[in-house]
């Protein structure tokens, strides 16, 4: 038998490794898994086959209640939460710069955003929902929650903006605006991708609880629907299709972050 | 003209008399190489915290001559770095004034160009695109731009470099970049604040070379602070030696010799001995 010898240095070897890694890492889950609810045996916590099935018929034939195609339960989470990040992504970028770049506004505003941005997203969850209705309420909670995590990554960047790009600019004839839209603006991009990667996580927390609150509202609330009709195996596929999503975006988020900032030579 | 600013803010200038921010060497061009340019007078920088106030330069005044590279030497933090910075408008005096062909500068502007001792360089850009930065923010044409930089890109032995990232580069290369970047300008003073401090002693001494070889071809005025004797005495027409802090002048030794200099030459070494054990007697550590 050949003898798989492994080197560190070369990269198929270390991919291969990740993926077996990963693989036997999410076959011992499912074991613990598998174990622990068989120990527990209470129908409240399926085996996962049991919830695998229904992820299956899920996808293949819908929602057994609603009469709705998982799909549409996505698409409307997405829709949300696209709303939420393009709101937080057009409100915290301008600001985030403005406030990096004027102290004076900086250090008034600071107490609101110390107040504010402690509190849970979740928090504003029923709040929103009833006010401003099924659809922009629960976008408006996960703006909240990737509009702090962004705005204060951005306004740590510009305040880390090395003193001699603006110095060597200046002796170059940079005026005021030219110094922002130069130097400011291009140094902060790579913490304003690492404040996206930070409030995506965030945001994609903030979905599930806000859909709660809805009549017709996306992977929240056939999460919630499900639990309500006792359908646990149908729950927990939901949760499994959060988890997917969740880690796509991240994934996304972060591969993009990491992507531009070495094009950019500079690694926040 | 679209391109044409108005750099210098004095009295003696009116709208009427706009200047490209890229040539502002034109402006001196009326005055002749070995004349005063520019004239530091008077010069006071005081620092003060809560506990003590701090003179780094007292009553400081030098007169530098267009076409000629001056070092400044002196004992470590003896402020000659605090001087090049009020030059450069970056630093404000507390008293005392610059003045460049008798206009008074007051802030930062490209008539005064800077090197950096850690090169900074945009790293987002292209080495190209980093030579060609001020003449970008200038508002020079695409084409008048590619045209100069490759002139400087060349000069600077860069011309493969010229679409590598700067983390790509090694520092020799990084001060290449810096040096380009502010010649491509040409500004009226050159101010280099121990251009060469961040690299090592064989990189130092082929970009001592390169610099002595660009300065064949293109007269400038350089201000050159550094802790080298050896490198100040192998560059520069004159060489300003300072006492400790606060910065008065102790001597300026013109220095004899085309250059390249032979560093090896009995003048140079008799020089290079009196500069240092000048300088250790100044030495407060």
């Amino acid at each position: 038998m050949a003898v798989f010898k492994y080197d560190e240095n070369n990269r198929r070897h270390r991919f291969i490794r990740t993926i077996v890694v990963t693989v036997v890492s999410l076959a011992v889950f499912l074991v613990l898994w598998w174990v622990a609810t068989v120990l527990m045996n209470d129908q409240n916590f399926p085996t996962p086959d049991k919830v695998f099935a229904a992820l299956y018929d899920l996808i293949l034939n819908g929602d057994p209640i609603g009469g709705h195609s998982i799909w549409e339960y996505i698409a409307i989470s997405l829709k949300t939460f696209l709303y939420g990040f393009g709101l937080a992504l057009v409100v915290a970028d301008p600001l985030g710069l403005l406030l990096g770049y004027v102290k004076p506004l900086r250090e008034f505003t600071a107490p609101w955003i110390e107040v504010v941005r402690p509190i849970a997203p979740i928090a504003w969850a029923p709040i929103f929902v009833l006010s401003f209705g099924s659809r922009l309420g629960p976008a408006l909670v996960v703006f909240i929650g990737i509009f702090f995590p962004l705005l204060t990554n951005i306004i740590f960047g510009v305040q880390r903006i090395d003193k001699n790009w603006l110095d060597a600019s200046k002796t170059l004839g940079a005026s005021q605006g030219q110094l922002f839209y130069k130097v400011v603006l291009p140094a902060t991009v790579p913490y304003i991708l690492n404040g996206v990667k930070v409030g995506l996580g965030v945001g994609w927390m903030c979905i599930v609880a806000a859909e709660i609150y809805n009549k017709f509202g996306g992977i929240g609330q056939y999460l919630v629907d499900m639990v309500n009709g006792g359908l646990m195996a149908n729950a927990f596929a939901a949760i499994i299709i959060i988890a997917i999503l969740g880690l796509l975006t991240t994934g996304v988020a972060e591969y993009v972050s990491k992507l531009v900032s070495r094009r950019m030579g500079m690694d926040a | 003209m679209s391109r044409s600013k108005l750099v210098v803010k004095g009295e003696k200038y009116d709208s009427s008399d706009r200047v490209r921010a890229d040539r502002t060497d034109l402006l001196y061009s009326h005055i002749p190489e070995g004349e005063t340019l520019v004239s530091i007078k008077d010069l006071n920088v005081t620092y003060r915290t809560d506990e003590k106030t701090t003179v780094a330069v007292d009553d400081f005044s030098f007169d530098i001559k267009k076409g000629e590279l001056v070092s400044i030497v002196g004992p470590s933090g003896c402020g000659k770095s605090t001087i090049l910075r009020c030059i450069s408008g970056l630093l404000q005096p507390t008293s005392g004034e610059i003045l460049i062909g008798g206009n008074k500068c007051t802030t930062a502007g490209s008539d005064r160009g800077m090197v950096f001792q850690d090169f900074a360089l945009f790293p987002w850009r292209s080495v190209r695109k980093n030579v060609e930065f001020g003449l970008e923010i200038a508002g020079v044409p695409k084409e008048e731009r590619q045209e100069r930089s490759d002139r400087y890109l060349k000069a600077m032995g860069l011309s493969e470099f010229a679409d590598s990232r700067i983390h790509e580069l090694s520092g020799g290369m990084k001060q290449r970049v810096g040096i380009a970047r502010a010649m491509i300008m040409h500004p009226a003073v050159i101010l280099m604040d121990e251009p060469f401090g961040a690299l090592d002693a064989q990189t130092r001494n082929i970009l001592q070379e390169s610099l002595v070889n660009v300065l064949k071809t293109s007269s400038r005025t350089i201000v050159f602070v550094t802790h080298s004797v050896d490198e100040a005495l192998f560059l520069s027409d004159r060489v300003l030696v300072l006492s400790k802090r606060p910065a008065t002048i102790h001597t300026v030794i013109d220095v004899p010799g085309e250059r390249p200099r032979d560093r090896a030459s009995p003048e140079f070494t008799k020089l290079r001995r009196e500069i240092l054990s000048y300088l250790e007697s100044q030495n407060t550590l």
